[in-house]
């Protein structure tokens, strides 16, 4: 999957200010410890991609994050928020600032497509009419090539579909910092390409900022302005794809070996 | 202290422990929910969707089994009560059978089937497809949207299911008396009314509520604590069903020795 011209993270919307500062993250489930002191900044604009092998921790550090999962030690500063602070209605209102991308699409089976869409606003915009909500969700679906789906279920759509329609469920309600959990994971290499185009397409649009997940060097390649690499629950090395492509350390060079 | 250090030194895999680990993680779980009850906000939407699902499509189902049940209980009732002259005790006798005891337990035990099994693979299946996660991360609290609602909507629901019932039932019995006799509607109902007092209905009426809360809360706890995928999933639904049921079988026996000692037996 080689990348047109054209495909590549926005450097110019990255501004100074800090949007996401996690500080010496530590976390265990049992003896295993996943995070041993993870730092990372991610400032407003930016893709910031965290990449590492299967295991390594990368979900759980997003989880962590949006608060899914406790942490051991360490600080998680949100916009400004220290997120292991916040409780009940102040996380749920911090967390509508923050889009969150299943690995799995997680959409609500029970529920159609406009039913997934709307869920969030329903409960978080409830000063939107009704025609308005439709409005916004017509407008999410055809972003991302799929307004004709809005009266089926998601079991009647295609694995790419659902990452799809995942995107637009997250984006729907316009969040400052999206995290995405191994968005391309389980796709066809072509498939795999439109979602990205489509991330950095969203990024333009909305401005957001992103943690990308992923094992995946092609999505380093095309949607990140920088990429950390997770080693042994740390924030092993860091720069831009091509100055990692160019590193002799041996950690990095196992994952770009093996292109 | 002694126990729980006994306990404690035990292997996590062993049964006793187990057992105890669970009451006790289910004992928080039923805290949770009191402590998220009375919280705002309230789920009213979600609250009467679940009492549509689980109160009025329940109907047909609790309908057929209380018709079954009235008139198989007089069909049989029938020959031992010939055999004392004493058939005309036979619309008391299954009215009170019905009333106190048979309909409650019984309308519990096909719910617990019915509604404690849908809500544990519901929740289940929501669990290990992370919709749960999407939920929470969407700010809405999945613990008030998903549990607080089921658990209030079976609450209230399984009271209104166990009227429906015993009128059903009685008036089966009533199709019961007339297959091998000839009792008049009116005279078969007044026979009914004279011989039920308040106190026959009241506590039978009031466990209810104690059953829909066990069925609600037991689906709700499997459902949400489900683990190891889809096999996971096919737990919750099952133990769901056998605790609840198990449940309301304890919760009956408790019942009994309250109304005992409240001297309405």
């Amino acid at each position: 999957m080689e990348p047109s011209a054209h495909i590549s993270p926005a450097q110019s919307a990255i501004s100074d200010e800090v949007v996401v500062r996690i500080r010496g993250l530590h976390k265990a489930f049992g003896s295993n410890h996943v995070l041993r002191g993870f730092d990372v900044d991610l400032h407003r604009g930016e893709n910031v991609m965290v990449l590492g092998k299967s295991g390594s921790g990368k979900s759980v550090l997003i989880k962590c994050i949006i608060g899914l999962l406790p942490t051991d030690a360490g600080t998680i500063e949100v916009l400004g928020h220290d997120i292991l602070a916040l409780r009940h209605e102040a996380l749920d209102r911090m967390r509508v600032r923050i889009g969150f991308l299943f690995q799995s699409n997680a959409l609500y089976d029970s529920m159609t497509v406009r039913e997934n869409l709307e869920f969030p606003m329903r409960r978080h915009l409830s000063e939107l009419s009704a025609d308005e909500r439709m409005d916004r969700v017509v407008t999410a679906l055809t972003d991302v090539g799929l307004a004709h789906t809005m009266d089926l279920m998601p079991s009647e759509l295609s694995g790419g579909m659902r990452k799809r329609v995942g995107l637009a469920r997250t984006l729907i309600m316009r969040p400052e910092i999206v995290l995405y959990d191994e968005p391309t994971t389980g796709l066809d290499p072509i498939t795999s390409r439109e979602i990205v185009e489509l991330i950095l397409d969203l990024q333009r649009e909305y401005g957001t900022s992103s943690i990308l997940i992923s094992h995946d060097l092609n999505v380093a390649k095309l949607a990140a302005n920088r990429v950390i690499v997770l080693h042994e629950g740390r924030a092993h090395a860091q720069g831009t794809y091509d100055e990692l492509m160019r590193s002799t350390d041996p950690v990095v060079r196992r994952f770009f070996d093996s292109l | 202290m002694g126990i729980v250090h006994y306990l404690g030194s035990m292997p996590r895999t062993a049964p006793l422990r187990a057992f105890v680990e669970e009451v006790g993680d289910l004992a928080r779980f039923t805290g949770r929910f009191f402590r998220e009850v009375f919280r705002p906000r309230y789920e009213w939407e979600e609250l009467l969707r679940q009492a549509f699902i689980n109160g009025y499509r329940s109907l047909p189902l609790v309908a057929v089994t209380a018709f079954i049940m009235g008139l198989v209980l007089t069909v049989q009732s029938r020959p031992t009560l010939e055999r004392f002259g004493a058939e005309s005790m036979l619309p008391l006798m299954v009215a009170i059978s019905v009333v106190r005891e048979i309909g409650p337990v019984i309308t519990a035990l096909i719910c617990a089937g019915k509604i404690g099994s849908s809500i544990g693979a519901e929740l289940g299946s929501m669990k290990v497809t992370e919709q749960i996660d999407a939920m929470e991360v969407s700010g809405t609290n999945p613990f008030k949207y998903l549990v607080v609602t089921r658990v209030v909507s079976t609450t209230l629901m399984l009271p209104v299911l166990v009227v429906f019932a015993d009128a059903i039932a009685i008036w089966a019995s009533y199709i019961g008396v007339n297959i091998k006799g000839s009792v008049s509607w009116p005279l078969f109902y007044q026979q009914v009314f004279d011989s039920l007092v308040f106190s026959d209905f009241l506590p039978a009426f009031i466990k209810s509520f104690f059953f829909g809360f066990a069925i609600g809360i037991v689906g709700c706890y499997k459902g949400f604590n489900t683990k190891k995928g889809t096999e996971g999933v096919g737990q919750a639904s099952h133990s769901s069903v056998v605790v609840a049921s198990l449940l309301i079988f304890i919760l009956d026996l408790i019942a009994v020795q309250v109304t005992d000692i409240l001297g309405y037996n």
